[in-house]
C-alpha cells in the first residue's frame, strides 16, 4: 500500500524538485558566489551580497515598491468590485463578459503596454483629444510618472482581481440580498454588511494575486515610468544585464522572495484558510 | 521589417528541418536589425550551406550564453571593448587571415584598432558613436553635453538608459576622461547627473526614436545609427557629436573557440567583407560599415551622412572606450542605482 502510495506520488516529487527546488538551489548558490568580472559567478563562497542588501538605498526602492504594489492593489479591489458584482448578477452574457475580461491575456503584455504608451505620450491620443476639444492648451504629462507605472500596474492586473471577486459572489445566494431588504438594511447597508463580508476569501485571493506580482514588476516601471523610478524588479533586472553581478541580483530576488513569503505567512493568518 | 524578416527566416528553418536537410549549418547570434533581408538566403544559396540566424539585444545577453562555452554558437557580434575579456576568457577562436581574403577592404581606422591591434581575434563590422539628436525647432541647437543641462529643455529632453554613456557623458561634461575609474570623479558626475535629473523626460535607448520623429522629444542623447534612423524619417532632426569629445564603439564579429565549423564561419566573414555585401547591409539597415570598400559603393546621401560617418576633425574627439575594472563597474553600478532612485 505505502509503495503504490509512494509510486503514485513520485512524478509530482520528481516535478517539484526539478522544476522548483533545482532552480531554486541554483539562485541561492549564485547569492552566495563572487561576482565574475564579465557577469557569471566565481568561487569563493561570501555572504557580501546578503550584506550589501542591508542599505538604505534598496530599503527606499524596497518601500517604493510596497507602496506602490499596495495602492495599485487597492484601486483594483475599487475597480474590480463592482464590475465582478455586476458578471455575477447578470443573466444573460454572463460567460461573454468573463471572455472580456480574459480577453487582453490574448495579446503579449508588451504590446499592451507600448498601446498604453500610445496614448500616453504628448502627442497621443489622450492629449490630441483633449487639445483638440479645447480643454488644454499644454499636453499634459501622463507619461514617465509614478501615476503611469500605477495605471499601467492597475491596468495589468485587474483581471486578477475581477475573477476571484467573481468566483465568491457567483457562489452568494441572491436570496440573503432580498432578507436583509426585508429586515430593513438599505442598498448601502446590505452591501457592506452582506455582500462584503460574503466576498472575503475573494478578497483576499485578489489581494494576493495582485499585490504579490505587482512587487516583482519591471516591465512597467522601465517602460510607463521611462526608467526614472526603480521599482526592486528592475534593480534584479539590471544585475543581470548592464551591472553584471549576478550574486547581487541573485540575492535581491531571494530578498524579495522571502518578503513575498513573509506577506503570503499574513494572508495565511489573517485570511480564510480554505483559500491560500 | 525586423519581425518579417524573422517570419521568413523561422519558416525558412523551419521548412529545411522537415526535409531532414544534410547540408552542414552555421550558428550566427548577432544584434537585431545588423543584416540586409537577402544576406543569409544569399549566403546559403551561394555556400550550398543552412543558417541558423538568430538576433539579441544586448552584450550581456549574448555573453550569457556564450560565457558556458556550450552555447553552440559559432559567430558573435560583441561591442569593440568586449573583444579583449572574450578572449582572456578563452572563449575565442584565432581569426586564420590567410582565410580572409577581403579583409584589406576594411577601413584604415579598423586594421589595427586599438582593442585587437593584428585583429587576431575580432573583424570589425559596424561602427557608432554616442551624440546628442535633436529637433532643428530649438535655438540655438545643443552643441556640447553642458547643453544638456540647460533649463530650457526641461521635460524635453531624454538621455540613454545606459549607465556607461550617462555616467560617461556626465564625466566628460566635467572634462573628465569617459571611462574614468577614480571615485571622486565618478562621484562628482554623480552630483551632476542628480542636478540633470529633474530635466529629464526619461531614460530612454532605441525607443526615443518615435517620440523624436513625432516631437515629444527635442533633445536626446543617442546613439548615431539610431540618430541616423530618425533622421532618414524626419527632416526635421539634426544629430552632432558633442564638442567635450564622446565614446565610439564598433560591433566585431567573432568565432567563438567552441566552433566546430571554423572554415565555414571564416568564409561567412570574408562573404561579409565584400563590398557589395557590406554595402547592402549597411545601406539597408542605416548602420556605419566599417568596410571602406562598402562605404565606397554606397549613394551619395548615406555615404556623406554626418550623424553615420563623421569627419575626421570630428572623429579626433572620440575615444573607443575600454573595459572598466570591477571596482570601479560597481561604484558606477551603485551609483546609477541612486541616480535613477532619487
Amino acid at each position: 500500500m505505502n509503495r503504490l502510495r509512494f509510486c503514485f506520488l513520485l512524478p509530482a516529487r520528481i516535478w517539484f524538485v526539478v522544476l522548483f527546488f533545482a532552480p531554486l538551489a541554483i539562485i541561492c548558490a549564485y547569492s552566495l558566489l563572487t561576482r565574475g568580472v564579465y557577469g557569471g559567478v566565481e568561487l569563493p563562497w561570501t555572504w557580501e551580497s546578503y550584506q550589501r542588501m542591508i542599505d538604505p538605498l534598496y530599503g527606499v526602492i524596497l518601500l517604493r515598491s510596497v507602496v506602490l504594489s499596495a495602492a495599485a492593489t487597492g484601486i483594483c479591489i475599487v475597480l474590480a468590485f463592482p464590475l465582478a458584482l455586476f458578471i455575477s448578477r447578470a443573466t444573460r452574457r454572463k460567460n461573454l463578459y468573463l471572455q472580456l475580461v480574459m480577453l487582453p491575456f490574448w495579446t503579449s503584455f508588451l504590446v499592451r503596454t507600448y498601446a498604453w504608451m500610445f496614448l500616453l505620450r504628448d502627442t497621443g491620443l489622450v492629449n490630441t483629444a483633449l487639445i483638440g476639444m479645447g480643454f488644454l492648451r499644454q499636453p499634459l504629462p501622463l507619461l514617465y510618472n509614478d501615476a503611469a507605472v500605477l495605471l499601467g500596474l492597475v491596468y495589468a492586473f485587474l483581471p486578477f482581481m475581477v475573477l476571484p471577486l467573481y468566483a465568491t459572489l457567483e457562489r452568494m445566494d441572491p436570496a440573503l440580498l432580498e432578507a436583509a431588504a426585508d429586515l430593513g438594511a438599505r442598498p448601502r447597508a446590505a452591501f457592506f454588511r452582506v455582500i462584503v463580508p460574503l466576498a472575503r476569501p475573494g478578497i483576499w485571493a485578489g489581494i494576493a494575486l495582485v499585490f504579490i506580482p505587482c512587487l516583482g514588476a519591471y516591465l512597467t516601471p522601465d517602460l510607463l515610468g521611462g526608467g526614472k523610478s526603480v521599482m526592486i524588479g528592475n534593480l534584479v533586472q539590471n544585475q543581470f544585464t548592464n551591472a553584471r553581478d549576478w550574486p547581487f541580483g541573485a540575492a535581491a530576488s531571494l530578498t524579495l522572495m522571502l518578503l513575498t513569503l513573509a506577506a503570503l505567512g499574513i494572508f495565511y493568518r489573517r485570511g480564510p484558510k480554505d483559500l491560500l | 521589417m525586423r519581425r518579417r524578416h524573422f517570419l521568413f527566416g523561422s519558416l525558412a528553418t523551419g521548412l529545411s528541418a522537415c526535409r531532414r536537410d544534410r547540408r552542414p549549418r552555421l550558428n550566427v547570434y548577432n544584434w537585431s536589425a545588423y543584416v540586409a533581408p537577402d544576406t543569409i538566403p544569399n549566403f546559403e544559396k551561394e555556400f550550398g550551406v543552412r543558417v541558423r540566424y538568430v538576433t539579441y539585444e544586448s552584450n550581456e545577453e549574448m555573453l550569457a550564453q556564450v560565457i558556458t562555452g556550450n552555447s553552440g554558437w559559432d559567430i558573435v557580434f560583441p561591442t569593440h571593448n568586449r573583444v579583449p575579456p572574450m578572449s582572456s576568457m578563452g572563449l575565442l577562436a584565432p581569426l586564420d587571415r590567410s582565410r580572409l581574403k577581403n579583409l584589406p577592404n576594411l577601413d584604415p581606422q579598423f586594421q589595427s584598432p586599438s582593442w585587437d591591434r593584428a585583429l587576431e581575434w575580432c573583424m570589425p563590422y559596424m561602427w557608432f558613436g554616442t551624440g546628442i539628436a535633436f529637433n532643428r525647432s530649438v535655438a540655438p541647437a545643443p552643441s556640447a553635453w553642458a547643453d544638456l543641462w540647460s533649463p530650457r529643455f526641461k521635460g524635453r529632453l531624454t538621455m540613454l538608459d545606459d549607465p556607461e554613456d550617462v555616467i560617461g557623458a556626465s564625466l566628460k561634461k566635467l572634462g573628465l576622461p569617459f571611462g574614468s575609474t577614480d571615485p571622486d570623479e565618478i562621484r562628482r558626475a554623480e552630483h551632476e547627473l542628480f542636478q540633470q535629473k529633474p530635466l529629464v523626460r526619461a531614460y530612454l535607448n532605441a525607443e526615443v526614436r518615435d517620440q523624436l520623429v513625432s516631437g515629444d522629444v527635442l533633445v536626446a542623447q543617442l546613439w548615431s545609427t539610431t540618430a541616423a534612423q530618425a533622421l532618414d524619417v524626419s527632416p526635421s532632426l539634426d544629430f552632432v557629436f558633442p564638442a567635450e569629445g564622446f565614446p565610439l564603439y564598433c560591433d566585431c564579429a567573432v568565432i567563438l573557440r567552441e566552433s566546430r565549423r571554423r572554415e565555414l564561419a571564416h568564409e561567412f566573414l570574408d562573404y561579409l567583407l565584400r563590398p557589395a555585401v557590406s554595402a547592402a547591409i549597411a545601406q539597408s539597415t542605416l548602420t556605419a560599415t566599417a568596410n571602406a570598400g562598402g562605404h565606397a559603393l554606397l549613394p551619395d546621401k548615406l555615404r556623406n551622412s554626418a550623424a553615420l560617418y563623421p569627419a575626421l576633425d570630428v572623429l579626433r574627439r572620440g575615444e573607443w572606450p575600454g573595459t572598466l575594472p570591477p571596482a570601479a563597474q560597481r561604484l558606477r553600478d551603485r551609483i546609477w542605482t541612486e541616480v535613477k532612485a532619487s
